[in-house]
């Protein structure tokens, strides 16, 4: 029980600190691939206390209401993956997470919020059923959703799932808001309408947004870390190694368009899913 | 008890036929509901019992009301000069009259009614959730014709015809006899033509038609089932639901009738190819929706299958049964992202969780079989909430419209709020329908091809449901907003049914472990009470689901965190009309927060619009059914391509 609350306590403190941090190295590495100096590493800190502190504005309630849902839900699903719990269900948390982000841009009559919750929603059509059919694929390599019983497994899933981990990758790089998939909204001056899903949250508001985007980059790299499980280290450098490379690729890609993102996913990223969940099913029978 | 469950309807129908006055009527309908509704939780509390009703020739009585109901057939085939209901209609009398003066068949089965745990479960929801649409329905029909300046009034008729329904289904789920079973189908059928085809407009009875014809289809293949039963089986102890589902028959010689059988129940819960039966009876009042969708009607055809489960079990059949279901859950999640009317989309919503009920039925373990129940209860509760919804915001703007439905937020706060807890237990955790289809897809394993049409189809759920519900929610600036008043015969059943889905939702462990899990274990091991004596029964194999599904995770502190994220905000963040700001539209708004104009071109002031997108070039129905309803046909033939080659 004690246990319990002190993972609770730590990932409620310490994952936005990494998860600010991680931010803030992007940055950097960003600008200097562009050739320039960039801020400090600790910038998304000062930009997160300087946010707090700027005038509560709105131009509807419910901004506040589903900006709220979205970080508690991020926060429950980053809690379900540390307490090793069942990652099915952690997917579908994560995607009442991501429906208040679009519910958020939905609920003002903005235009350029409704463009990017539309675009966000498309997001979501395109990464979810890859995130599902990686909670399948889990299911049919140990026989159960429970992350606990991936810690218990000798071997890597990554050897068995690497099909599901390249598309793992590609819902990183929606998640992660990156080129050529910022189509929501982006960190850098990329192209961009506006602010998209997040045009009309300012303030203390925006800060929680960003709060929870925190929380999220650690919920994605530590998904990534479970494929390399045994030890774990080697998991951690994996979900670095991947973060790194979505840095490059944001930097060499362009932004494309929605209906391009949901062809791609909905035709690679399926077909490597269900090949990989098909060749374990045949393989390995039903457990 | 059993006379009230099924008879006290027809005797109330009768009477409220009888009333002509607004009162009054209300009266007997609320007192009828009541009496259901405790007759039905005195069952639950009872538990499973038998019963065969002496004194009076039943048999013969439903033998007659039988050629009744296929001679109104086809007389209405005839006056609407419509051959498919003329044509399914003879080939359901024919065959009849053959099964019954050709072979002289004797149709006396003991016990005539079972009432099992599953049974138990399915009345539950038809008294309760029946009853509160019924009572609903009071005032809606009195508000409908009022709109419609009707000069003679048809409500009577209309509530006859609704609290008949709740007897039939009744009937239904507890018929043993598969004859009677027949009885109650095609009385349902009935009472749906006349509720579909209530407004008399020529799209009314155009779709009524259409209801009845795809469902004689399935009535006829119930009565060749019969036959096929009856004459390869020897009499009339074939004719048992519990004896066919007991193991008294080996499996592979039945095939054919239980894959007929399971046609029948395709064609009754709307599966693909059958879809667009239950989206023409849209036409009809909104009551009448909430009805078909939630507890009656298409909930027969998913029992149906469910109930005969054990029977298919482990035969290719079942896997068929679990595929053409996987892949109704997904084309018609598709579907619904292309529509743009409130009610259709809740209707392909409703194929595709019936599509997701059958194929859990289809998977066939018993872990599928506790979802399938559970995911009918939620789905009842929930489906029922929002077709109730979505008929109090047509009287409200008198459209049902998802584009007239831009913020109502502002105009009806209180629909708007029970509508979208409505959507959200339709789809998101910690609700009871998600908790189904969590189970359903760690069932769904040992059928990948059906996990995998699950995967694509719970996303598709996700962007449909999301974006309706973005479009209600949508506001311009405003402070506060006082609540709208309802009439109490809109918010009774409303609030009902929205405190259900949290009490049955967060209960959902307890209500497993004491009533949910005899119900699958009923379904599973097909009872076998000639054998071992029913209560007996339900004692031994309680031990048959070891796996504790539900205990495996605690669900209510979920809905603690739903708590903290969405409804503690709401109520306790204020937010000051000097914090209000405009949306952003790059400076050229023409006044202050509570416009929406804008400078457009040459400065003229334009009101800005917004629209929902609606994917008509990728998921329209026009693109989509050609491919989706041949996959369809192809999957039902392989159906009954399984029935006659018995593999």
């Amino acid at each position: 029980m004690i246990e319990q609350f002190l993972v609770v306590m730590v990932t409620l403190v310490c994952a936005p600190l990494v998860g600010g941090l991680l931010f803030g190295i992007d940055r950097k590495i960003t600008a200097r691939m562009q050739g320039r100096f960039g801020p400090p590493v600790i910038q998304p800190f000062y930009d997160f206390f300087k946010l707090l502190g700027k005038e509560h504005i709105a131009v509807s309630k419910l901004q506040f209401v589903w900006i709220y849902g979205y970080l508690v839900f991020m926060i429950v699903s980053l809690l379900f993956l540390f307490m090793k719990s069942d990652f099915l269900l952690l997917v579908f948390l994560l995607g009442f997470a991501s429906v208040s982000l679009v519910l958020g841009g939905f609920s003002t009559k903005s235009p350029y919020a409704h463009f990017g919750a539309n675009r966000e929603l498309m997001q979501i059509l395109a990464y979810e059923p890859i995130l599902l059919l990686l909670a399948i694929g889990i299911y049919a390599q140990n026989g159960s959703f429970l992350i606990s019983e991936i810690f218990k497994q000798e071997k890597p899933l990554l050897f068995t799932l690497w099909p599901l981990f390249l598309a793992v990758l590609y819902v990183l790089t929606i998640k992660m808001r990156k080129s050529p998939f910022d189509i929501a909204t982006s960190h850098h001056g990329h192209q961009e309408i506006v602010k998209g899903v997040t045009t009309e949250y300012s303030g203390p508001y925006f800060a929680l947004f960003h709060l929870a985007e925190w929380y999220e980059i650690i919920l994605l790299l530590g998904i990534i870390a479970l494929f390399w499980t045994n030890p774990l280290w080697v998991g951690i450098l994996i979900a670095l190694a991947a973060f790194i490379l979505e840095l490059f690729i944001d930097n060499i890609a362009a932004r494309m368009t929605v209906g391009w993102m949901v062809r791609l996913s909905w035709s690679v990223g399926l077909i490597l899913g269900i090949l990989n969940i098909a060749y374990i099913y045949y393989t390995k029978g039903v457990s | 008890m059993m006379a009230i469950a099924i008879l006290l309807p027809v005797a109330a129908g009768i009477l409220i036929l009888a009333v002509r006055n607004y009162y009054a009527r209300g009266a007997v309908v609320i007192l009828t509901s009541l009496i259901l509704i405790a007759n039905s939780v005195f069952f639950a509390i009872k538990g499973p019992f038998t019963y065969t009703p002496g004194g009076f020739n039943w048999g013969l009585l439903i033998t007659i009301l039988d050629y009744g109901i296929l001679i109104f057939y086809l007389y209405i085939g005839f006056s609407l000069r419509n051959w498919l209901v003329l044509i399914f209609a003879a080939t359901q009398i024919i065959p009849l009259a053959y099964f019954e003066f050709l072979m002289k068949a004797n149709i006396q089965v003991t016990p005539a009614f079972v009432v099992d745990h599953l049974a138990l479960v399915m009345t539950l929801i038809i008294s309760i959730i029946g009853s509160l649409i019924c009572i609903y329905a009071i005032r809606y029909m009195y508000d409908h014709e009022h709109h419609l300046h009707l000069e003679k009034s048809k409500q009577s008729r209309f509530l006859f015809w609704l609290v008949l329904f709740l007897g039939a289904m009744n009937g239904l789920v507890f018929a043993n006899n598969l004859v009677w079973l027949y009885f109650f189908w095609e009385v349902t059928t009935l009472c749906s033509f006349q509720l579909i085809s209530h407004d008399r407009t020529q799209e009314a009875v155009h779709n009524a038609a259409r209801a009845v014809w795809m469902n004689s289809t399935g009535g006829t293949a119930f009565i060749l089932a019969i036959i096929y039963l009856y004459a390869t089986q020897g009499g009339s102890a074939a004719l048992s639901v519990q004896n066919l589902i007991g193991g008294g028959i080996q499996a592979s010689v039945i095939l054919l009738p239980i894959a007929l059988l399971c046609y029948t129940g395709f064609t009754k819960a709307a599966q693909m190819p059958f879809q667009s039966w239950l989206l023409g009876a849209m036409v009809a009042p909104t009551p009448v929706s909430a009805l078909l969708h939630s507890s009656t009607m298409v909930k027969a055809g998913v029992y149906l299958v469910l109930r005969l489960a054990p029977v298919y079990a482990g035969t290719y059949l079942s896997i068929i049964i679990a595929i053409a279901g996987a892949f109704t859950f997904f084309a018609t999640s598709a579907l619904a992202v292309s529509q743009s009317t409130g009610k259709r989309v809740l209707a392909y919503s409703t194929i595709a969780n019936l599509g997701l009920i059958i194929a859990c039925a289809g998977i066939n373990t018993p872990l599928s079989i506790a979802a399938a129940i559970l995911l009918i209860i939620f789905h009842a509760i929930s489906k029922g909430l929002l077709f109730l919804c979505v008929g109090t915001i047509e009287h409200q703007i008198w459209s049902r419209d998802i584009e007239d439905m831009e913020g109502l937020a502002a105009k009806a706060p209180l629909t708007t709020i029970i509508t979208a807890v409505g959507i959200l237990s339709m789809f998101l955790p910690p609700f009871g329908m998600l908790i189904g289809k969590w189970i359903a897809i760690e069932a769904a394993y040992t059928v990948p091809l059906a996990a995998v049409f699950f995967v694509l189809a719970s996303t598709l759920t996700i962007v449909f449901w999301t974006k309706w519900l973005g479009r209600l929610l949508q506001v311009l600036p405003k402070i506060q907003q006082p609540f709208e008043k309802l009439s109490p015969s809109y918010s009774v059943p409303l609030w009902t049914l929205l405190i259900g889905i949290f009490v049955v939702g967060i209960g959902i462990g307890p209500i497993y472990q004491n009533f949910l899990l005899a119900a699958t274990n009923n379904v599973v091991s097909g009872n076998q009470i000639f054998a071992l004596g029913l209560n007996n029964l339900i004692l031994t194999s309680a031990s048959l689901l070891q796996r504790d599904i539900l205990g495996l995770f605690p669900v209510w502190p979920l809905y603690l965190v739903l708590i903290i994220a969405l409804l503690m905000p709401l109520l306790l963040i204020g937010l000051k009309p000097t914090e209000l700001r405009q949306v952003y539209m790059c400076g050229e708004q023409t006044g202050g927060t509570d416009t929406d104009e804008w400078l457009a071109e040459a400065d003229k002031k334009t009101r800005f619009q917004l629209g929902g997108y609606y994917y008509q070039n990728a998921l329209g129905e026009k693109r989509v059914n050609p491919w989706a309803n041949t996959i369809a046909i192809l999957l039902l033939a392989i159906m009954i391509g399984c029935g006659v080659i018995v593999i």
